[in-house]
């Protein structure tokens, strides 16, 4: 942690996205359209930059983090950044270590995906469920349960618009908000 | 029980039927004032119910329901309730949107199997018409052959089972014997054949996609169907849960009986013993050497509205059987008896028949007697410690709920014997008891010590009921407590 600029904090916020001032970013994100990012949430861009695509939904006390890839370790200066797609779900208190996360995906409360995980499209991480081990999530992938048993879905989770339309109505009431900035700070 | 907060297993008290259990899991009976527990107590089903939507539905239509609700569904991938979501199918004209009605699916929200998971229709409306999977038991002509061999039940009539038929004649109890039919059938031996099915080598080739292949708790879940791949689960109707009342079968009271509705938690009969019987936590014990006296100190609590005292009695006491409860028809088994081991220091009996013939017997009026009374089973420890019995007893006070809050009522004009009341506030008393465990006790070994509790109860009961003075009595009680294990050198 101590080789990485940490504390050169670039963080862009596009235009439409509502980012509350109590998030805890760190490194050099970016922040897409319409995206939440609740108070307390943390994301620690650490081994690269993070991109976070359209309509995301960063809920409290998640914490999305980029360490260092386990297969990179040696070339630290060419890691690629950190790619989210659109779409994700970002529940309270899950722990996201995950190299790579596509579209549409869910990662429900308290759930915990290491680095070594490749997520897909259309993922469910199901409610304190652990993934640590070297796996590449294929789509609709929905992992449930104590023991984390794994099935396919039929489809993709669907988009909660309404849940994000009340926030995006409702958190600028009771927070400070980050303003877009398309340039860095 | 919270276990682990209230209900510590490291003391236990040994039920009137010779179980040992913690004090929580015990009952009461104030009419009979004898410990109860799960095991000695008949139980009765109150009520069942649906516990989604808390639907209350008598017995015989339950029957007939196969004990599962008509509307509930769990679901086949992952045993949670589904729930019913509506269609969110966006219509492509105005005139669509007044025409088609809203469609209902059902969705788990744990797993987010839905009912189009297995291509079953969305259903116009949201109870009720859920198709059922055919199985063999909706088969008529499995039924009929089936209903040929039914045996003609006369208890479903009645109301008398054949046990408590003999013990009504005077007949001794059925004994389960061998029958002839279920003698052992002639195996017919295999015979070797000629032309046998070709070898599927895909089986050894195909690789498994095992999201497609049931597990084992989704095959049990239908076990009529046993699906094997997940295309082939379905729906399951929710089984009903039951209230179940709990009744003494010495007195035929309640000790326990629920509330009705099924949304209520509470209880119109509750008899914890743990609102009757003083609690005992063990607070400290010095470390425990084989032979060698160590301190204990234990905590009394008094959870009655009444003063007690409380004595000390070696744990062999025997424990008499009272009057009220002897009271036992001439189905006292006395062959039952006589081969049981007479040093066994609990010798009292316990009914153990169950109250099924009250209704049918009324007419006889035997019903009290009717309950069977078997001897307690011995109690199933071994004591490796001695207890120094103290000759002096101490006082408990009644439980004064408003005294947690009161600082300055500490006044108390008990007079205790120092040397074993350590302490004490309102109506807890910190007790020392002097152990020895046994010499022979080797290093590492659990130390199980025992006493025998003897407390004045109050019941109020008759009181009540004829407007007497509430009746005391000594009621004794067995304890065993867990120590810990000894610890010393070679």
């Amino acid at each position: 942690m101590s080789d990485i600029k940490m504390s050169r904090n670039s963080i862009k916020v596009m235009p439409g996205a509502l980012v509350c001032e109590e998030s805890k970013l760190r490194g050099d994100i970016t922040i897409g359209k319409d995206c939440i990012v609740h108070p307390m949430a943390t994301i620690i861009a650490e081994a690269a930059p993070i991109i976070i695509g359209e309509n995301c939904l960063i809920e409290e006390q998640a914490s999305i983090i980029y360490r260092v890839p386990f297969d990179k370790v040696e070339d630290k200066d060419n890691i690629p950044p950190l790619k989210i797609g659109s779409f994700n779900v970002f529940e309270v208190g899950c722990v996201v270590e995950a190299a790579s996360i596509g579209n549409n995906n869910v990662f429900e409360a308290k759930c915990f995906v290491g680095n070594k995980v490749t997520v897909t499209n259309g993922c469910t991480i199901g409610a304190g469920c652990h993934l640590t081990e070297e796996q590449e999530l294929k789509e609709n992938i929905i992992i449930y349960g104590s023991n984390c048993q794994m099935r396919e879905g039929l489809s993709k989770p669907m988009p909660q618009y309404s849940q994000m339309d009340t926030l995006m109505k409702i958190l600028p009431n009771y927070h400070h908000i980050r303003k877009p900035s398309v340039k860095g700070k | 029980m919270s276990a682990g907060i209230i209900d510590i297993d490291y003391v236990k008290y040994a039920c009137t039927c010779g179980l040992l259990k913690t004090l929580q899991q015990l009952y009461f009976c104030r009419y009979c004032s004898e410990l109860r527990c799960s095991f000695c107590v008949s139980h009765e089903v109150d009520s069942h119910f649906c516990g989604k939507c808390c639907e209350n539905l008598p017995s015989p239509e339950a029957r007939v329901k196969k004990n599962r609700c008509v509307n509930c569904f769990i679901c086949p991938s992952c045993h949670h309730e589904l729930s019913t979501r509506i269609a969110s199918k966006q219509p492509a004209t105005p005139e669509e949107a007044k025409a088609t009605k809203r469609t209902y699916y059902l969705s788990c929200l744990c797993c987010r199997w839905s009912s189009r998971d297995i291509g079953l229709p969305d259903q116009t409306s949201a109870t009720g018409s859920w198709p059922k999977r055919k199985t063999f038991m909706q088969d008529k002509e499995f039924f009929k052959r089936k209903q040929k061999e039914k045996i003609i039940s006369y208890t479903d009539k009645t109301g008398i089972t054949a046990a408590s038929l003999r013990k009504r004649i005077g007949l001794p109890e059925d004994k389960p014997i061998l029958k002839l039919k279920n003698a052992v059938k002639m195996v017919t031996p295999s015979i070797a054949q000629e032309d046998i099915d070709d070898f599927d080598e895909e089986v050894l080739t195909k690789s498994i996609n095992l999201l497609e292949i049931t597990s084992i708790d989704q095959r049990l879940l239908q076990p009529d169907v046993q699906p094997v791949e997940m295309n082939m689960i379905f729906p399951v109707q929710k089984m009903l849960s039951i209230k179940r009342s709990l009744r003494c079968r010495s007195c035929e009271h309640n000790v326990s009986k629920p509330e009705y509705n099924p949304n209520s938690i509470k209880f119109k009969i509750q008899l914890f013993a743990f609102y009757h019987i003083p609690e005992i936590r063990i607070v400290t014990v010095q470390p425990l050497r084989a032979g060698v006296p160590a301190e204990l100190l234990i905590k009394f609590t008094n959870p009655t509205q009444h003063q007690t005292t409380i004595s000390f009695l070696p744990f062999d006491t025997p424990i008499e059987i009272k009057e009220s409860t002897a009271e036992v028809g001439g189905s006292k088994g006395e062959d039952d008896t006589s081969d049981l081991d007479k040093s066994l220091p609990l010798m009292k009996v316990i009914p153990s028949g169950a109250k099924v013939m009250a209704l049918v017997d009324s007419h006889l009026n035997m019903s009290r007697s009717s309950a069977r009374m078997v001897t307690p089973r011995p109690l199933d420890v071994s004591i490796n410690c001695d207890v120094e019995i103290p000759s002096s007893t101490f006082i408990l006070p009644p439980r004064d709920d408003a005294a947690e809050y009161d600082d300055f009522n500490e006044a108390h004009n008990i007079q205790d014997d120092k040397k074993l009341v350590i302490w004490r506030k309102s109506n807890k008393a910190f007790i020392k008891l002097i152990v020895t465990p046994k010499e022979d006790t080797s290093i590492g070994t659990v130390i199980t010590a025992g006493f025998t509790m003897s407390h004045l109860y109050t019941n109020t009961i008759t009181s009540v009921a004829e407007n007497k003075k509430p009746q005391k009595f000594n009621h004794n009680i067995k304890l065993i407590l867990d120590l810990g294990k000894s610890v010393g050198s070679e």
